[in-house]
C-alpha cells in the first residue's frame, strides 16, 4: 500500500573538483548516496540485504585527476524534477563536488554503457630545453606511426597493446593562444573552460606558502587529448603520456590530469551525453 | 621558510585522502577572529584516529567557541613522514595544514600505550621539543587525556599537563584560564600555577618522586603545599545534558568505524576485574531514550550515514533497551539505516533485535567468556556460566547462525593448566550445541574460532598488583591449548606476547620509562601497534641501553602497601576496595554488578548516574 508513483531518471553533469580529486571511485559514490541521504532526494533504492541507490557513473577517473565532465544517472521517483534535483544536491555537498546541469533521461542505455570517448588535458613537464616547438613536431611524427605499442598491466599480467587507433586527438596548446584565449574567456567560469582551470591550477603550484614542486613552470607544456573510453577500448591518458615519452625518448611527467568531456558515440559522431538525442 | 605539502608529494605517497581534509562537517574559520589554536592529535593513523567518539566530542565542542579553532592532526604514515622530512615540512593540521608547532595547544589522547612512541615521532615531526622542561615561550603547551592518562607517569617527563577524566566541561575552564594568561603575557609556569587548581588537571613537573633503593617508589610528593597531593578525575554527572555533536565529520575515504556512534552510557556496572574501563569510567550514567533518539535523528540528517552503532561498554545493560531500540529501528528504517548493535549479550531478545535491525547476513556472533573454567571465570567476575554461553549458542544455531566466536585471555592471575584445556573443551561442547540443532534450522558450515590474547594487568583494577605470566609460560599455555583442540571445526588464533610485554611495562610504569621511550624511538621504534612496524628486539635494546629491567615492571608481584606510580591519582574508586576485590578473586567468590547491590566502591562519591538513583 506504498504510494504510487512513477519512475524517472535524471541524468547530470557534475565537477569533480581539486578537494576531492583523491579520493577513488568508490568513495565517490559514497559520497553521491550520502549526499543523496542528506538532501531528502528520492533515489530509488536496489532490494536485498543492503539497499543501494540506483546510480550509474560514467567512466571513473583515476585518483588524482580532477573533471569539469562527470556524468551519472540516478532512477529517482518522478516527484523530483531535474532542476530540483540538482539545487539539493549542491546544497549538500562538500566542498569540490557540483552538478552543472541535470536533464529528464529516455534512453534505454545508461551512461556508463553509452561512453565512447573522454577527452583530456594534460599538463606534462620536460627536461629542460625541450621546447613547446620540439614536442609538437614529436607529436606529429607519434601521429603518423602506424602501430604504437604500449605494455599494458591488467589483471591477467603485462601485455602489449597498439593504443594508435585510441588516439582520436592529440595536440600541444602554444602559450601564446593560451593567453590570447584566457583574455577572451576571462569572465567564463572556471567549471566550463578548463584553461582557466588549469591557469588557476598552475598558479596553486607556485604559490609562496606551498612547497615549490621539482620543476619549473617554464618547463610545463598542455597537451590536450581526445581518447578512446569505455568498456570497449579505454585508453588512459598516463599511458598515452607514457608512450609519447618512450617515442620522444626523453621523460615527460605528468604534472596534472584533468578530464573535459565525455563523450557518447551515435552514428558516428561523438555526443555530448546530454545533448538532446542521447537522452 | 615554513611550506605546506605540495600535490607531487600527495601523488607520491598511498591513501593521499588522509592528509587533505576539507571532509564534510569538517570545520573552517577565519583566523582573524581566533585567539587560541588547538590542535588535537591522535596518535596513530587517520583511518584510526577518525573512528575516535571522544575525538569527535572534543573537536565539535571546542570549535563551538567563538575564539577557538581545534583541528585535527594524525600520525602521518611512513611513506609520508620521510616526505615530510626530506622536503623540511612539519607536522601540520588537518585544516589549515598550518605546521603545529605554532598553536597554543597541542593536545594527544591517549588510548593504548603502544601509541607511545608515536606522540614522540609526531612531536619531533612538529618540531616541538620534546621534553616539557626544554619547551619555552612561543612553544604550544602539551597536554594529554584519554584512558592512559589515569597512570601518565611514563609520559610524565614529555606532558606539560594532563587531564584525567571526561574532557566536556574541563577543556573549557583551561581555555578561559589560558585567554586571560596570554592577555597578561607571563611565564608558562604561570599558567601551569593557574590550572593546576582545576579538578582533572595534573601537572606532572610539579610533582616529585623519590624512590627506594630496591626500585619501588618512595613517595609522590607536590612540590608547594597550594597543588592538590591527588589529583582527582572528572566526571560529568548529566550524561543527558553535556554537549554532544549534531554532526560529525564524514570521511571521503573509509575509516576503521565509519558510522555514526550512538553513546548509550558511561561506565559499566559490571566490575571484571580484570577491566580496567569497568573502573576507570565509574558511576555509570545513562542517556535518556528521549536524546538519544533527538541526536540520531540529528546525525542522520547532518551525515548522510547508513548505519547507527550503539557505543557502550555493554549494550545490554542500556535500561530499556528494548522499547529504546525498537523506537530507534523504526525511525531508522524509514531512512535506510541499519543499526549495529557491538557489546551484546546473546539472548533471545538480542537475536531477535539482531534479526530486525542488521539485514546481514548470519555469518557470525561473538562471546567473550574470557576463561575456560567457570572456576577462573568467577576469579575475574565475569558474570557468565557455561550454561549462559551454551543457551545462547544453541539459540543462535536455532535461529541459523552458524558461525561464532570465542574470545578468551591467557594468563590471567591464578590459571592453571586445567583451565587453559577448559578453552578447547568449551570449544567443544559449542560444536555439540550445533549437531544437537535438527539439522534444517541450522546454517550450514559450522565455524567456531577461538582467540587467545595475554593477559596485561593494569592500574585501577583489582588485579593492579599482579605479575604478568612470563612470555615463556605463555607460550607454553599457548601450545598446549593447541593440542587440545582436536576438532576440525574449530579455528585457533593467537596474539603473540611481545606487544602485551611491552604493553604491560608501560602501563604499570613509573617516570622512569621515559628515557626509555626516547631510546626505543631514537632506534626506529614507531606504530608498534602495527605489526609490520614493532621491533621487539630494539625495544630490548633501548631497554639494556636505560638499565630498565623489563620484569621489574611487567612479572613482579606488588605487596598492597608498595607506592604505585599511579596512587596520587584518585579516580574514585577506593584502593580498599580493590584490595577487597583482589581477595575475592584469590577466594573465586564474585561481586554482583551495581545494578544488583552497591559494593562501595568510592565512586558515590562523585554524586550521580547509578549511585545516586
Amino acid at each position: 500500500m506504498g504510494e504510487v508513483f512513477a519512475l524517472s531518471n535524471i541524468r547530470i553533469r557534475f565537477i569533480r573538483g581539486e578537494e576531492v580529486k583523491y579520493i577513488s571511485h568508490l568513495d565517490l559514490m559514497k559520497s553521491f548516496d550520502r549526499a543523496i541521504r542528506r538532501a531528502g532526494i528520492p533515489v530509488i533504492y536496489s532490494q536485498g540485504f543492503n539497499p543501494h541507490p540506483n546510480m550509474v557513473f560514467g567512466l571513473p577517473l583515476s585518483v588524482g585527476v580532477t573533471s569539469q565532465a562527470e556524468y551519472a544517472d540516478f532512477e529517482v521517483d518522478d516527484s523530483i524534477l531535474p532542476d530540483e534535483f540538482m539545487k539539493r544536491i549542491n546544497n549538500s555537498f562538500p566542498p569540490g563536488l557540483k552538478v552543472i546541469d541535470a536533464k529528464e533521461r529516455h534512453g534505454k542505455a545508461n551512461i556508463m554503457a553509452s561512453i565512447g570517448a573522454a577527452s583530456y588535458d594534460i599538463l606534462i613537464a620536460a627536461a629542460d630545453g625541450i621546447c613547446a616547438d620540439i614536442v609538437a613536431d614529436k607529436i606529429k611524427g607519434f601521429l603518423e606511426e602506424d602501430r604504437i605499442y604500449v605494455e599494458k598491466e591488467s589483471k591477467k599480467g603485462k601485455r602489449e597493446i597498439d593504443i594508435r587507433p585510441m588516439i582520436i586527438r592529440l595536440e600541444i596548446k602554444k602559450q601564446r593562444d593560451d593567453e590570447e584565449r584566457l583574455r577572451a574567456v576571462d569572465c567564463s567560469s572556471k567549471y566550463t573552460n578548463s584553461d582557466r582551470w588549469l591557469k588557476e591550477y598552475i598558479e596553486s603550484l607556485y604559490r609562496d606558502d606551498v612547497l615549490p614542486p621539482g620543476f619549473k613552470r617554464e618547463s610545463i607544456m598542455h597537451l590536450k587529448a581526445l581518447l578512446s573510453a569505455g568498456s570497449m577500448n579505454n585508453l588512459k591518458p598516463e599511458l598515452l603520456v607514457e608512450a609519447l615519452a618512450g617515442y620522444i625518448g626523453q621523460e615527460l611527467k605528468v604534472v596534472k590530469i584533468h578530464r573535459t568531456g565525455l563523450f557518447i558515440e551515435e552514428g558516428g559522431k561523438l555526443l555530448e551525453p546530454l545533448d538532446g538525442n542521447v537522452l | 621558510m615554513e611550506y605546506k605539502i605540495n600535490d607531487e608529494i600527495l601523488q607520491s605517497v598511498e591513501k593521499p585522502a588522509r592528509y587533505i581534509g576539507n571532509e564534510l562537517n569538517s570545520v573552517h574559520k577565519d583566523l582573524k577572529n581566533i585567539k587560541n589554536r588547538f590542535a588535537f592529535c591522535f596518535p596513530d593513523t587517520y583511518e584510526i584516529g577518525m573512528s575516535h567518539l571522544g575525538m569527535k566530542i572534543l573537536y565539535h565542542l571546542l570549535n563551538e567557541r567563538e575564539d577557538t579553532y581545534c583541528e585535527r592532526v594524525f600520525a602521518p604514515w611512513t611513506d609520508m613522514e620521510s616526505k615530510m622530512r626530506e622536503n623540511n615540512i612539519t607536522l601540520f593540521a588537518l585544516e589549515t595544514h598550518d605546521p603545529i608547532k605554532y598553536f597554543d595547544f597541542v593536545g594527544f589522547t591517549l588510548q593504548y600505550e603502544m601509541s607511545y612512541t608515536n606522540i614522540l615521532n609526531m612531536l619531533d615531526l612538529a618540531g616541538i621539543p620534546l621534553y616539557s622542561s626544554e619547551r619555552t615561550k612561543g612553544d604550544p603547551f602539551v597536554c594529554a587525556g584519554g584512558p592512559c592518562a589515569y597512570n601518565p607517569e611514563p609520559l610524565a617527563d614529555f606532558f606539560d599537563f594532563f587531564v584525567l577524566g571526561e574532557g566536556e566541561e574541563v577543556i573549557n575552564e583551561i581555555i578561559d584560564v589560558y585567554n586571560a594568561w596570554k592577555e597578561d603575557d607571563a611565564s608558562r609556569e604561570d599558567f601551569l600555577n593557574r590550572i593546576v587548581s582545576i579538578q582533572g588537571v595534573y601537572v606532572p613537573s610539579f610533582y616529585n618522586v623519590k624512590y627506594n633503593e630496591d626500585g619501588t617508589i618512595a613517595g609522590i610528593h607536590p612540590q608547594r603545599k597550594e597543588y592538590p597531593e591527588k589529583i582527582r578525575k572528572r566526571i560529568i554527572k548529566d550524561v543527558d545534558r553535556v554537549f554532544f555533536p549534531d554532526s560529525v565529520i564524514v570521511p571521503f575515504t573509509d575509516i576503521v568505524h565509519n558510522r555514526i556512534m550512538l553513546e548509550l552510557f558511561r561506565g559499566c556496572i559490571r566490575g571484571c576485574r580484570f577491566c580496567q574501563a569497568g573502573f576507570v569510567y565509574r558511576p555509570v550514567r545513562e542517556k535518556s531514550p528521549e536524546t538519544l533518539l533527538q541526536q540520531a535523528e540529528n546525525l542522520t540528517c547532518n551525515t548522510g550515514y547508513d548505519e547507527i552503532s550503539l557505543a557502550s561498554l555493554s549494550t545490554s545493560d542500556y535500561t530499556g533497551l528494548m522499547p529504546f531500540t525498537e523506537k530507534l529501528i523504526d525511525t531508522m528504517e524509514e531512512k535506510k539505516v541499519n543499526l549495529s548493535l557491538p557489546s551484546l549479550r546473546i539472548d533471545s531478545f538480542s537475536l531477535d533485535l539482531m534479526e530486525k535491525a542488521q539485514k546481514v547476513r548470519k555469518s557470525g556472533l561473538t562471546f567473550a567468556p574470557e576463561a575456560g573454567t567457570q572456576r577462573l571465570r568467577d576469579v575475574i567476575n565475569k558474570g557468565v556460566t557455561e550454561k549462559d554461553l551454551l543457551d545462547s549458542v544453541t539459540l543462535a544455531f536455532n535461529g541459523g547462525w552458524s558461525g561464532v566466536k570465542l574470545y578468551f585471555m591467557l594468563g590471567l592471575p591464578t590459571e592453571n593448566l586445567d583451565d587453559v584445556a577448559g578453552i578447547a573443551d568449551l570449544g567443544n561442547k559449542v560444536v555439540n550445541a550445533y549437531m544437537s540443532v535438527p539439522k534444517e534450522k541450522r546454517g550450514k558450515g559450522l565455524n567456531v574460532t577461538i582467540s587467545t590474547s595475554f593477559f596485561v594487568p593494569k592500574p585501577f583494577t583489582p588485579f593492579q598488583w599482579e605479575a604478568q605470566d612470563t612470555m615463556e609460560s605463555y607460550r607454553e599455555k599457548q601450545k598446549y591449548l593447541k593440542s587440545c583442540i582436536k576438532s576440525r571445526h574449530i579455528t585457533y588464533n593467537w596474539h603473540d606476547p611481545e606487544l602485551s610485554f611491552l604493553e604491560a611495562i608501560f602501563a604499570r610504569g613509573d617516570r622512569r620509562l621515559g628515557k626509555l621511550l626516547e631510546t626505543a624511538w631514537k632506534k626506529g621504534c614507531k606504530f608498534d601497534s602495527w605489526g609490520e612496524h614493532f621491533r621487539f628486539q630494539s625495544w630490548m635494546e633501548a631497554m639494556e641501553e636505560c638499565g630498565v629491567d623489563p620484569y621489574f615492571y611487567a612479572n613482579r608481584k606488588r605487596e598492597y602497601d608498595e607506592v604505585l606510580p599511579w596512587d596520587h591519582i584518585d579516580i574514585g574508586v577506593s584502593k580498599k576496595f580493590f584490595i577487597r576485590e583482589c581477595e575475592k578473586a584469590y577466594r573465586g567468590e564474585v561481586t554482583p554488578n551495581c545494578r544488583v547491590s552497591c559494593s562501595g566502591c568510592g565512586a558515590a562519591s562523585f554524586g550521580g548516574g547509578i549511585c545516586v538513583e
